[in-house]
């Protein structure tokens, strides 16, 4: 259990892809959102009473992740949801922290980067703003499952090779813009590489966060999460992902973790 | 189980990499222009404080029909507990623990303090539902439960730190955590775990009133 603090620092080094390797997203809406079919996703926890796979319905999803500039906007318009004014419930004290001011992003900030030291109630109050909704899980790791070419990335090596690295990479004192990332095959981008990202139901999962709880205790600390287990243990990046969102509270903030939103897709108009 | 370990060693790492991140000061809340701004915008008596959990914007449906904010239940202190009716493990022992906190209140505040349910299962748990678990359970005026909306239940869950999850089966997987706020609406305490820790939260309760 004692593994040299250093070590784990070097395994949660975060983030940031070379930018560029671009081209042309196809799906992309005029709201800068990608249409994702549905599909089936395999959770990475499950007790044994969870089936294999879970349906995810057709859905849209940012393009990218939610920007400086967009989050600016939000403030600007929600005051209760700057810095200065944002209730400790909500938010923990290095929200925005990174920004120069209220309304000033400034130079750690930059318009085009992702916004980052935002928590998950802050993420949620803004997508309800802008009329959108964070994904859930299913959504989020179904969409980052797809490969660059392919729907399924598990075998698609350059996308490993580029997710490992990032993984492997200091978090930049100020990162670089969003929406630059190579688009994977549903035309969505930075899923891997950028930011951590917050999602819907990041309190589903179901440890409790500190080492130290979560062993004999657990059966008294969670009612009915006896015995959950993992389909994958391969899926070395999916456990990073389960284990921050495992360890968050709605309040934590930090300096890789953002967000982007989605949306239900319209209702079908009536046919006759 | 290894995949476990691995997954634990992760979190513990996580939380401590979000602590060792270096904090700015806390920005001071006292701003001139915004505290005139706030106070201009929502006058002293109706405003929560800032560690309320009353400032939620969650909307409920008690088991009578009635819509309920957390709000109303300012002034009084409150022993609050998330569930499901048809829970057969946690649950029930859980509404025993409430009744035992109860149980430890000085005579005054036994008729004084709020008990609060709120269903996690949103579609079974409507309030004609919630209103015979009351009538099984033979809770009296003094217990309110709640029915939400998913956003309503999922917000709520994460101000107090709940975690929950829906299983394949219909029942949920949840923490069991019982909650003692002061009168503003502030947790002043948390029994977690299904043992013990009474005798604790009354007296946090007690303390919170005085």
């Amino acid at each position: 259990m004692n593994l040299p603090l250093g070590l784990l620092r070097f395994l949660l080094l975060l983030p940031a892809l070379p930018a560029g390797a671009a081209g042309g997203a196809a799906g992309v809406s005029e709201s800068g959102m990608i249409h994702v079919p549905a599909g089936n996703y395999a959770p990475l926890l499950r007790t044994p009473k969870d089936p294999a796979t879970v349906s995810v319905a057709a859905f849209l999803l940012d393009e990218r992740p939610v920007t400086n500039a967009e989050f600016l906007t939000f403030v600007t318009a929600e005051p209760k949801w700057r810095r200065s004014a944002i209730s400790p419930l909500f938010a923990d004290a290095s929200y925005l922290g990174h920004w120069a001011g209220d309304l000033a992003p400034g130079p750690n900030a930059p318009a085009d980067a992702p916004v980052v030291r935002v928590s998950w109630f802050a993420a949620r109050a803004y997508a309800r703003w802008a009329g959108k909704r964070l994904p859930t899980t299913a959504e989020w790791e179904f969409t980052a499952g797809a490969g660059y070419t392919r729907p399924d990335g598990k075998n698609d090596e350059q996308l490993n090779r580029d997710l490992y690295a990032w993984l492997a990479r200091p978090v930049p004192a100020v990162l670089p813009a969003a929406g630059r990332g190579r688009p994977n095959f549903y035309g969505v981008r930075d899923l891997h590489g950028l930011v951590w990202e917050w999602v819907e139901d990041f309190n589903t999962a179901m440890v409790t966060g500190e080492s130290r709880g979560d062993t004999g205790l657990e059966r008294d600390l969670f009612c009915g999460a006896g015995s959950i287990g993992a389909k994958d243990t391969t899926d070395y990046a999916a456990f990073m992902r389960q284990a921050l969102r495992s360890s968050l509270k709605a309040n934590n903030t930090t300096t890789s973790l953002g967000f982007r939103c989605a949306r239900d897709l319209p209702q079908k108009p009536f046919q006759p | 189980m290894k995949a476990q370990l691995v997954l634990f060693l992760f979190s513990a790492a996580f939380l401590a990499a979000a602590e060792n991140t270096p904090v700015p000061p806390a920005t001071p809340v006292a701003c001139p222009h915004c505290a005139a701004a706030a106070a201009a915008s929502a006058p002293a008596a109706s405003a929560f404080t800032r560690e309320s959990i009353y400032q939620l914007d969650a909307k409920f449906t008690d088991d009578s029909g009635r819509t309920f904010t957390l709000g109303e239940l300012r002034g009084r202190p409150v022993v609050l507990d998330m569930f499901f009716a048809s829970c057969g493990y946690a649950c029930p022992l859980l509404v025993t623990d409430m009744q035992a906190i109860r149980g430890r209140l000085p005579a005054a505040l036994r008729d004084r303090a709020v008990f609060v349910l709120v269903s996690f299962d949103v579609t079974r748990d409507t309030p004609v539902a919630l209103a015979q678990y009351r009538a099984q359970r033979a809770l009296d005026g003094q217990w309110r439960l709640l029915h939400g909306d998913d956003d309503s239940v999922r917000e709520l869950a994460a101000l107090l730190g709940v975690k929950y999850r829906q299983d394949s089966d219909g029942m949920f997987s949840h923490s069991n955590v019982i909650t003692i706020l002061n009168a503003q609406g502030e947790i002043v305490h948390q029994r977690i775990g299904l043992k013990g820790g009474l005798d604790e939260a009354a007296a946090a309760l007690a303390a919170a009133t005085r």
